[in-house]
């Protein structure tokens, strides 16, 4: 019955006063006494009010303008002035742009793919193998990411044009995979290493190699780790701007990217900012995201606990 | 559980790895390879390049009278600085992929430098004689023909008829004007292009070109800079900041945020490309539409106008496989009255041939330009323009913005120039 | 029941150690053998791909160049260069309070709202979806919507909020929090993500155990729920700290840099791509990798004690 994951309502009044400052009553947590005061219940909305708009309002500013036509809607500060129109969703995919989401989509899947599994793995050996100077590894596994991109373009970009894999997936997913590897690899592992010795020993000792351990014990308990991992990666990956335009800069048909796409798109004159049509295609993008989103976080959250043993 | 549940997974991976292995292969490798023989790639961007605009339509007439060397555009990025790294990116590699490249005025000798154009100079009289002179300036370095020229650009100013009788001749009367017509009507005075990048540039060397400094002199062998100009220049619109002259957020304004304001009717004054007139006519809703006028930039003495000159050329690949046609597309470019006019009535993107304007001085942008084109200044097409500009743009807008000495940034641009030349 | 290995053969060779049979030094052997193996796609991927550019690029960096002509040896010219000019200090300073100030908000704002995103109230799941939400958005185009809200024009902010014409972005101070508001407001959620799933490892029990013994809310938070989530918390500092040390996006296109918002990115990619000088721009590359590198492993020794510890504690 480990069960992670906090009991409701409860401690959420508990937690939000811990953050506010000092409990404002002294109440004894004996049992389930539900203390929801009017203040207590009207004080949560407000909260939960101004973190939603917060967070939302920007996304909330990139709709209106990407509904918005007519030069000077696009760029007053009111929000609500028209006239409103749905051209610049038009726009956008007159420019190829489902290819461009196809593109973002397979680069993306795939690097998400390759790092939890290349990354599991390592992880795994980091948190539960003998390896001598683990401490030295995790350096040097951070190092790779630290680099500033901008000067390691060049040089890959040369051995890149050499090899052929300019404008394709895989001289994006590569690379992608090779520069995120490192932050897979110090989530999974501080998530492997998290989960009690003993659940393991149980597997063993029923006959399971170190190997099949992993799968069918530890992968499944790491997996909010593991989702959390994978959305980061993904939303890395499909963000990623500076490789894409190096080496897949245009050519939707091929491989070229959302954002690099985005950012190439211009206004009817020149200098003009086509703040309609990029509001759009970022609307466009973010969607699908946050659907994505919605549907993990729910395995984030939801531990998977069937069949563990007792703590 | 665990057991389908993995099971499962492998298999989406699986599936998804070979979708993705198998979609690359037919599409993958190193894009449109220059093809041997015939048609020639056109590297260009903006919002002209794209499918169904001017350049488009430029490279088809062409195509029409050239069926043996056609040409097509490979259409780069908006930005001026990402076109530049995408040609670069071809060009150091030695790449032939980019036959014709179109090249902004200020790069002529960091390009020419590189070894990445082919030199022009045995067509020189041809397209020198018809052209507009700056255009021809920003397009030689180092005494040689290196781009051909192409289309231009100045800059002009706005102002409000509803506000303003007759436009100003000298700055100092703009400020005047600004703080007046500013504070009666409650709105920002003079907008221009503030912010810390190349059109601030842009718009401080218009105020020190008209108050009579130079950069460099004719062959642009020697730095004649002048420093105590420089400082005046500082200092004024360090006061036109302090006394209401300059809009709020002329500071943080390029070309967008600078028609933005005037637009919407919150500025007396705008200093900003033709780009803006159509778009100020065509918006229903502006405040201003019918309420403004364009003239030349204003100098300090109240003689003449001068204004920087902007546009683009086009130069040949010094990797092209087909040089020859390549040559004769640029040269056709910039010299052919049909092409030339199709710029401008087209698009209303300002031409370089000289004859075109006599011809359009019906249209109100197109006469102006006519009048202002042949006092444009390029900025000096150096190799090392980008290093002077960026030192500039460093010393001279923290000295407007009352976080540094003018006396100190002018010296230090002097250095940069010097240090330029130097090598 | 003998093991079989169920996948796609990425450990040619090894047996697995499954023999039931085996006495306790083969399983070990075999163990650090596996390790190895484990860990051998990762270091070669990584190797192959990151390694080749930045021995490259430190390569460049001791030599000589004007404009993009090479001119041969400079041996630490280039550094010397580099650390000598203003411009690098400055940046430094910048980018340092930038880290400092945006990761202690970054990680306050994501701790509350992944103590939210773990409650079970009406609507939670479109919550934790919103609470994403920002950190979704692409970067630079979150970046040109935060000019658009600071910018005098069209002066959003103001608008909504009575300012008039301050100028947000136009003096320094308050360019600088302008910068540092949008990068906590994009990326808090990426630190309440980690940290939400950090806070499904601690089992629900212990809370009961604290609570059995009297511990009040707050107590419980400090005591229990906080070292608990240590490594999680280590993992999401350190990530963001390297992160913010290499901020680039966000001043470049909300100030350009100006009045002090100039980061070491931004110097970075100015010497290599708009001026470029490969041996300088290497240079300061490579600078800004040592320093990034040695504040990444202050934080990567508190991780590994935690990890190792953790390990072995438990």
């Amino acid at each position: 019955m480990s069960q992670p994951g906090t009991p409701p309502t409860q401690t959420a009044a508990a937690q939000r006063e811990s953050r506010e400052g000092p409990p404002k009553k002294k109440g004894s947590d004996q049992g389930v006494v539900e203390q929801r005061s009017a203040a207590q219940i009207w004080g949560k909305s407000a909260l939960l009010l101004v973190i939603l708009l917060w967070c939302l309002f920007p996304f909330f500013w990139l709709i209106m303008t990407s509904l918005k036509r007519g030069d000077r809607a696009l760029n007053s500060p009111d929000l609500f002035q028209g006239p409103f129109g749905l051209q610049n969703y038009e726009a956008v995919f007159q420019q190829d742009f489902l290819l461009n989401l196809r593109n973002s989509l397979a680069v993306a899947g795939m690097t998400t793919i390759l790092c939890v599994v290349i990354g599991s793995f390592a992880a795994y050996a980091l948190a539960r193998l003998p390896l001598k100077r683990k401490i030295l590894l995790l350096s040097g596994v951070l190092a790779v990411s630290l680099f500033p991109p901008v000067a390691l373009v060049p040089p890959l970009y040369e051995l890149w044009r050499t090899l052929g894999l300019l404008n394709t997936w895989e001289g994006l997913y590569i690379p992608y995979t090779s520069f995120t590897l490192p932050l897979t690899i110090f989530i999974l592992t501080t998530f492997f290493a998290s989960i009690p010795k003993d659940l393991e020993e149980a597997a063993r000792v029923d006959g399971a190699s170190p190997f099949k351990a992993f799968y069918r014990v530890i992968f499944p308990l790491a997996a909010p780790g593991v989702f959390a991992a994978a959305i980061i990666i993904f939303v890395a990956a499909w963000n990623e701007f500076l490789l894409a335009s190096t080496f897949a800069p245009r050519n939707a048909e091929v491989a070229q990217t959302v954002p690099v796409a985005i950012a190439a798109f211009t206004g009817a004159v020149e200098f003009q900012r086509p703040i309609g049509t990029i509001t759009a295609a970022c609307v466009v993008v973010t969607i699908p995201m946050i659907i994505v989103a919605l549907l993990f976080q729910k395995r984030i959250v939801s531990g998977l606990t069937a069949g563990s043993v007792k703590g | 559980m665990s057991r389908k549940w993995s099971r499962g997974r492998w298999a989406a991976a699986g599936a998804l790895s070979l979708v993705a292995v198998a979609a690359c292969t037919p599409g993958g490798g190193d894009g449109d390879g220059g093809e041997g023989g015939g048609e020639m790639v056109w590297a260009l961007g903006g919002s002209e390049a794209q499918p169904g605009r001017v350049h488009q339509q430029v490279a088809e007439l062409w195509s029409e009278q050239n069926p043996d060397n056609p040409i097509r555009i490979e259409i780069l990025p908006d930005e001026a600085d990402q076109q530049r790294e995408q040609q670069a990116l071809e060009l150091q590699a030695e790449g032939s992929n980019f036959d014709v490249l179109g090249v902004d005025v200020i790069w002529t000798g960091e390009y020419s430098t590189n070894g990445w154009v082919e030199s022009l100079e045995d067509v020189r009289a041809e397209i020198e004689e018809v052209s507009i002179p700056g255009a021809v300036e920003s397009a030689t370095w180092g005494g040689e023909l290196w781009v051909a020229p192409y289309n231009s650009n100045a800059g002009f100013l706005y102002y409000r008829t509803d506000l303003i009788d007759e436009p100003p001749t000298t700055w100092d009367e703009l400020c005047e004007m600004a703080i007046e017509a500013g504070q009666q009507e409650d709105i920002g005075g003079f907008i221009g292009q503030g912010s810390r990048y190349e059109g601030f540039v842009v718009n401080w060397l218009e105020y020190y070109w008209s108050d009579g400094g130079e950069l460099y002199n004719e062959d642009q062998s020697e730095v004649v800079f002048d420093t105590d100009t420089a400082t005046q220049v500082t200092e004024w619109l360090a006061d036109a900041k302090e006394s209401g002259c300059l809009a709020p957020g002329f500071n943080t304004a390029t070309e967008e945020e600078a028609r933005n304001l005037f637009q919407s009717g919150d500025a007396v004054f705008m200093r900003n490309w033709p780009y803006a007139y159509s778009l100020i006519q065509d918006d229903q809703q502006s405040p201003v539409r019918e309420n403004f006028g364009i003239a030349p930039l204003p100098t300090f003495s109240g003689e003449g106008t001068i204004s920087a000159l902007g546009g683009f050329n086009n130069a040949v690949s010094a990797f092209s496989d087909n040089k020859e046609a390549a040559k004769e597309f640029v040269v056709w470019a910039a010299t052919n009255e049909e092409v030339q006019a199709l710029l401008a009535t087209e698009a209303s993107v300002p031409p370089t041939l000289e004859s075109v304007y006599e011809d359009l001085s019906d249209d109100p942008v197109m006469a102006l330009l006519g009048e202002v084109l042949p006092e444009a200044k390029p900025r000096p097409p150096a190799p090392q323009w980008n290093n002077i500009s960026v030192e500039m743009q460093r010393n001279l807008f923290p000295a407007y913005n009352g976080e540094g000495d003018p006396a100190d940034a002018s010296q230090a641009v002097q250095e940069a120039l010097e240090g330029a030349v130097e090598e | 029941m003998a093991a079989t290995t169920t996948d796609t053969g990425r450990e040619p060779g090894v047996s697995g150690g499954a023999d039931r049979s085996g006495g306790p030094r083969r399983r070990e052997m075999s163990e650090t053998t596996l390790g190895k193996v484990f860990v051998a796609p990762a270091i070669l991927l990584m190797a192959l791909v990151a390694l080749f550019p930045i021995l490259y690029a430190m390569v460049l960096s001791l030599q000589a160049y004007t404009g993009r002509q090479n001119q041969g040896w400079a041996g630490l010219d280039n550094y010397v260069e580099a650390l000598t000019n203003d411009r690098f200090w400055t940046a430094l300073q910048f980018t340092i309070v930038f880290t400092v100030t945006s990761v202690a908000a970054e990680f306050l704002i994501g701790l509350g709202f992944a103590l939210l995103m773990n409650q079970a109230f009406r609507g939670r799941g479109v919550t934790r979806a919103s609470i994403l939400v920002p950190w979704v958005i692409p970067t630079v185009i979150a970046a040109q919507m935060w000019f658009f809200m600071f910018n005098v024009t069209p002066g959003f902010i103001n608008n909504v909020f009575g300012l008039g014409d301050f100028s947000w972005l136009g003096q320094s101070g308050w360019a600088s929090f302008a910068v540092i508001f949008a990068d906590v407001w994009k990326t808090a959620p990426f630190v309440a993500l980690l940290l939400l799933a950090g806070l499904q490892t601690i089992p629900g029990d212990v809370y009961e155990g604290a609570r059995v013994d009297g511990a009040g809310m707050f107590q419980r938070f400090w005591y229990i729920t906080l070292p608990l989530l240590k490594p999680a918390i280590l993992v999401a500092l350190l990530f963001r700290t390297v992160e913010a040390l290499r901020v680039y996006d966000l001043p470049q296109v909300m100030t350009g840099g100006a009045f002090n918002t100039e980061s070491l990115s931004i110097l970075v990619q100015q010497y290599v791509v708009r001026t470029p000088d490969p041996g300088l721009g290497s240079a300061l590359s490579t600078i800004t990798f040592i320093f990034i590198l040695g504040v990444g492993m202050v934080f990567v020794r508190f991780l590994g004690k935690e990890l190792v510890i953790g390990e072995e504690g438990r």
